[in-house]
């Protein structure tokens, strides 16, 4: 394990999304080293553990039995040594309302699922690459929301 | 309509009455003075008349005992001398009479004395001549004397009666000036008097009957708004009553019977027995509303349920206000309603709603499967085609090949089909915020959403000055969008697409069958281009959902959903769309936005 590989947390529970994060991470020429949470239960367990290194950037499902992503952001962001904490919405939905609420309880940006290997890549390029100083200084609803020029 | 009219009249006419009672009965007591004095002054006639009368006889008592004492004298024949002999005593009656009937006046009676004394003086020379006449104690000078000295004696005594007879005619010429003056003034005052009164109980009775003639229009009135007011109670099922908070009278209007299932006026309606009809459930609560009647002199709006006479329940909605008359006493006017039917078209609105919220929710939720767990599938589907042909796209056959590329262009259009439904759903479901914008600004973002394929056609839009309206920003925006690539999709081949957008104000007058009379003006956008057109026959199914005029998939990609958000963010609006063409020539689509 390297000490400045970048560290990535998806909570997913579609096991086939997980697998194409897993490749297209593979793909990306970055050193970083990605963790799984199966659901949200599991992630909030695996994040409040007092010997976790807390991950670079979170990606969070919003659709995931037991505790879906949006309960997950608000107990995230209410929680003192997490609050901090980078989180990437990654969803199928692109609804307005979706959007809204998840940049209202302070999320940093927003990704809908694509619907192709080649994008995923780019997007996930497009991500870790991104100055996120720049990003959650100065929360901005337009760049909120990930487009891919 | 002022139904009570100002009857001033009766202070007035008291008044009149009360005026015309004074005068009359002073002419009463006037005239009853006069018939009064009338009897004083015959009365007083009749008094003197007496007094004269009986002096007059005195005198003459006087000359019969003189001259019946001249006869004796002459004739000593002693029969002449009786008329003396009585005379005295019939003089002496006499004077007790005068005495009476002068003893109002002191001067009277002292000239009756001085009469009385001469009188007396009288008889002593009657009896001196008497006495010196007979021949025994005959002596010629004194019977001489005698006979003068009572000679002037009885000339002062018909003096002195004549002096009292004046005495008592001055009296009764005075008194009858003063009643003369007295009478002569007041008739014409009475008559004065009396015509006053006259006027005026002919002037009150103008009044009364002009009164009466005003009572019976306002009589005619009141009879017709009563007739009307109990037709109206009947066919609005409603009643009114009143409850005198003093005495407790309680009065219904005829329909409070018939709402309650009885014949009108057939019990007397008492505040104990209400609650007989009133549904054992709603018991509790209107007795204590009662009770807040009585405490708070209050009745505000009470539901409740009834039991009419054949056992109906009936639903009754009952409110009351509280009335202080110009007399202080309280009463509690009320109104009832038999809201029975609409009771029972509530509930079944409620239920519709109900049932309409139930299916408006499973498509909410039909929304969120579409969203998320249709896509979800699909996105995999194209992920893993993505996958195929860029990792594993060689080691396939031909046909393999041909049929990866086919599932490709399936799922994408597919995918298409979602979104497009699902715009459609979001039009009407999501939040519908009305912002002041500038429409202009809704076009030029629109046209920069479509920038690439307006490249690609080199296409030309063209667009006068658009207002400034409320309206939901993205909506129209995206109505733009709609309407634009679908001119730019079904243009001429070969014909650089040309789109004219003009606009102008009108009046919803112009336009009285597609328009919303309520709203007084709209702006007319509209989209002229030209494009290969339609069939004029689909003018109006071109708005409907799924509705396409091209079978060609290929070559006129579509969904059919386009123009059916179109048509409702319009109506989201409170617009209205039209389209119209002439096939090959171009199609013109109208918008009307209210101002």
């Amino acid at each position: 394990m390297q000490k400045n590989a970048l560290h990535i947390l998806l909570a997913d529970d579609d096991e086939d999304d997980r697998l194409f994060f897993k490749d297209a991470f593979e793909e990306v020429k970055i050193q970083t080293k990605v963790q799984f949470a199966h659901d949200g239960i599991e992630l909030m367990a695996h994040l409040m553990h007092p010997e976790t290194i807390l991950p670079d950037i979170l990606f969070l499902d919003l659709n995931m039995p037991k505790k879906t992503g949006k309960e997950c952001l608000i107990e995230i962001k209410k929680t003192e040594h997490l609050k901090h904490l980078i989180v990437a919405i990654y969803s199928t939905s692109s609804s307005e309302e979706d959007i809204e609420d998840t940049f209202i309880q302070g999320a940093n940006i927003y990704i809908k699922k694509p619907s192709s290997f080649d994008a995923l890549k780019k997007i996930i390029n497009e991500v870790v690459t991104l100055n996120w100083h720049y990003h959650t200084s100065g929360l901005n609803r337009d760049t909120f929301l990930l487009r891919l020029k | 309509m002022k139904l009570i009219p100002n009857f001033n009249s009766p202070l007035a006419l008291r008044i009149i009455f009360a005026i015309s009672i004074f005068i009359l009965l002073f002419i009463t007591s006037v005239s009853y003075k006069h018939n009064r004095d009338l009897q004083n002054s015959s009365k007083l006639m009749m008094h003197t008349y007496e007094i004269n009368i009986q002096l007059e006889r005195l005198l003459s008592f006087v000359k019969d005992a003189e001259t019946g004492q001249r006869g004796y004298i002459i004739t000593k024949n002693s029969r002449f001398l009786a008329p003396y002999l009585f005379s005295r005593d019939k003089v002496n009656r006499s004077f007790i009479k005068l005495k009476k009937l002068m003893n109002d006046n002191p001067k009277q009676q002292q000239n009756l004395k001085n009469l009385f004394d001469l009188i007396i003086q009288r008889y002593t020379y009657l009896e001196g001549s008497l006495k010196y006449s007979n021949e025994k104690t005959y002596d010629k000078r004194k019977l001489d004397n005698c006979m003068f000295g009572g000679r002037i004696v009885m000339e002062n005594i018909r003096f002195q009666i004549d002096e009292m007879n004046d005495v008592e005619k001055d009296i009764l010429q005075k008194r009858q000036k003063i009643y003369q003056s007295e009478i002569s003034l007041t008739p014409i005052f009475s008559i004065i008097l009396f015509l006053v009164a006259l006027s005026f109980i002919l002037l009150s009775y103008r009044q009364i009957s002009n009164d009466l003639n005003r009572l019976k229009v306002f009589n005619k009135k009141l009879l017709i708004s009563t007739k009307l007011m109990a037709e109206s109670e009947i066919i609005g099922a409603f009643s009114t009553w009143q409850w005198d908070m003093d005495s407790d009278k309680i009065v219904y209007s005829d329909n409070q019977y018939r709402l309650l299932g009885y014949p009108p006026n057939s019990f007397v309606p008492k505040k104990e027995t209400f609650l007989e009809y009133v549904h054992p459930e709603d018991k509790q609560a209107f007795s204590s509303l009662m009770q807040g009647i009585i405490e708070n002199k209050q009745l505000p709006l009470i539901y409740y349920k009834v039991i009419r006479k054949n056992g109906e329940i009936r639903y009754f909605k009952t409110i009351g206000k509280l009335l202080i008359d110009e007399q202080g006493s309280k009463i509690m006017l009320g109104i009832t309603f038999d809201i029975t039917e609409e009771h029972f078209q509530n509930i079944a609105i409620y239920e519709r709603n109900k049932e309409l919220e139930k299916s408006n929710k499973e498509l909410a939720s039909f929304n969120h499967v579409a969203s998320h767990d249709l896509q979800e599938p699909l996105r995999k589907i194209q992920t893993f085609i993505s996958r195929i042909s860029d990792d594993d796209m060689n080691s396939l056959s031909e046909s393999g090949k041909g049929y990866i590329l086919k599932i490709g262009t399936s799922a994408k259009r597919m995918r298409i089909l979602i979104d497009d439904l699902l715009l459609f759903s979001r039009t009407n479901t999501t939040k519908k915020e009305f912002l002041k914008t500038n429409i202009t600004d809704l076009l030029e973002k629109a046209k920069l959403e479509l920038s690439e394929i307006i490249q690609e056609k080199n296409a030309i839009i063209l667009a006068d000055k658009l207002p400034k309206l409320h309206v939901i920003p993205y909506q129209i925006e995206q109505l733009f969008i709609n309407l634009i690539s679908n001119s730019l999709k079904y243009s001429q081949p070969n014909i650089a697409p040309k789109i004219n957008i003009f606009c102008e104000k009108i009046t919803a007058k112009e336009f009285p069958d597609l328009l919303e009379q309520s709203i007084k003006k709209y702006y007319k956008i509209t989209f002229t281009d030209n494009g290969m057109g339609f069939d004029p026959q689909f003018k109006e199914t071109i708005f409907v959902l799924f509705q396409r005029l091209h079978t060609k998939t290929d070559e006129y990609p579509g969904t059919g959903i386009g123009l059916a958000i179109c048509k409702k963010i319009v109506e989201n609006h409170k617009g209205h769309i039209i389209a119209d063409s002439t096939p090959n020539k171009g199609s013109v689509f109208t918008i009307f936005l209210p101002e």
